[in-house]
């Protein structure tokens, strides 16, 4: 009972009278704006945060769609690459073909003309020695000469022969 | 009485005890004498609102250096409440915020020279487990409705005769005497804790210079305790409020 004697009514009134204003004031000047303050930073910051990642997502996507499309640029030159290659081969092909076809029928119109030349010389040596041995027939004819004679004379023709 | 004038004299001086010695004998000394408490806490009411209004007269996204110093503090109360009760704490954060950092201001206002800590007083520290004991019952009453709150009240289990009527009962009765007790304890523990440290430097004062590293010494300690003390003050509170509220959700999650 000696310790109810500390306290005293009024002034337990008075300082639950004051704490309610002083409740009230905080209320008012430190509760709410502070909480208005703290949640709309936490607000701000998490819509900072998802629109850095919606950024990043669109980054990641345009980085995906631009290496699909390099991809497919680097695809489409090696085809082209492939297919200039390919041609070039067919070209020099077509090229060398075309020049053995042409040698070929420049080799066999040398080999008939080669031959049609030997035909033409055998033609011409043949007519010759005719008439080398008419000649010779004749002279032996016209001249009617001994044995001996006649054999200088066919010599003489054959060593004409030989020079000629 | 006896202690009281104990108390009286083996206080230290403070600026309104110098100002009632000066115009002794008056009425109004003697009202100052009655009052002295209060008008130290109205002075640290004053003294608080003013800071909290020149904190948050431009709230910027970018706080200045005391705006900062507030949301620290608002931002540390409300994870301290709601890392307690959940997040339906955030309702008692001002309540519970505006008695610590009121109590922590009465408690430290002790170590300034010529200045005395209204918490010293039992009326003060009373004054304010009071307004937690209604506080608590409000929102008590407010949550279950007076039947959840008696089922509340008469306790578990319950079920056979002997716990239907007599355990309840009992139950009752003891919930009553803890609710009842709770302002007293929770005034006194930190009445007494602070008045014991005043007191303390009261008396090393009285020792003179030989005493000066003791007093600085316990100075430090009554820096501590006030922490302490104020964190112990609503520490319990926001239990007294979890206490109420968790038996609301067990009873949502039971039904």
């Amino acid at each position: 009972m000696e310790l109810l004697k500390l306290l005293s009514t009024n002034e337990i009134a008075a300082q639950v009278i004051t704490f309610l204003v002083l409740l009230f004031l905080m209320k008012r000047f430190a509760w709410k704006p502070f909480f208005k303050v703290l949640d709309d930073r936490k607000e701000r910051i998490a819509s900072e945060f998802k629109k850095i990642d919606d950024t990043k997502n669109e980054v990641a996507g345009l980085r995906a769609d631009y290496e699909t499309r390099i991809s497919l640029i680097e695809d489409e030159a090696r085809k082209r690459i492939e297919q200039a290659i390919d041609e070039g081969r067919k070209a020099a092909e077509l090229i060398r073909q075309g020049a053995r076809e042409e040698g070929e029928t420049i080799l066999a119109k040398a080999q008939e003309s080669i031959k049609q030349e030997a035909a033409q010389a055998e033609e011409e040596l043949k007519d010759r020695i005719v008439d080398i041995t008419i000649a010779i027939a004749s002279k032996v004819v016209e001249e009617k000469l001994t044995f001996e004679d006649d054999r200088k004379i066919v010599g003489r023709f054959i060593k004409e022969l030989e020079k000629k | 009485m006896h202690e009281a004038s104990v108390n009286k004299t083996a206080e230290l001086p403070n600026i309104v005890s110098l100002i009632a010695e000066r115009i002794k004998g008056t009425s109004l000394a003697a009202h100052l004498i009655t009052w002295e408490n209060l008008i130290f806490s109205l002075a640290i009411v004053a003294l608080i609102a003013l800071l909290a209004r020149s904190a948050s007269r431009k709230p910027s996204l970018i706080p200045g250096r005391l705006q900062s110093f507030f949301e620290m503090f608002v931002s540390g109360i409300d994870d301290f409440v709601c890392g307690i009760i959940g997040p339906k704490g955030r309702e008692y954060v001002p309540f519970i915020g505006t008695l610590f950092i009121y109590i922590l201001c009465m408690n430290l206002i002790g170590i300034v020279p010529l200045m005395k800590s209204p918490s010293t007083s039992w009326s003060t520290t009373l004054a304010l487990a009071i307004c937690v004991f209604v506080y608590v019952q409000y929102v008590g009453f407010k949550e279950l409705g007076l039947r959840g709150y008696i089922d509340h009240a008469l306790g578990r289990p319950r079920g056979i005769i002997a716990f239907s009527v007599f355990i309840p009962i009992m139950m009752f009765i003891l919930h009553v005497v803890s609710e009842l007790v709770r302002p007293i304890s929770l005034s006194l523990r930190l009445r007494s804790n602070i008045w014991g440290d005043d007191m303390l430097l009261a008396v090393f004062a009285g020792y003179g210079l030989p005493a000066v590293p003791l007093l600085i010494f316990n100075s430090l300690m009554a820096i501590v305790v006030s922490l302490v003390q104020a964190l112990v003050f609503c520490l319990l509170t926001t239990i007294y409020f979890t206490l109420v509220l968790t038996h609301e959700e067990s009873e949502h999650n039971a039904r």
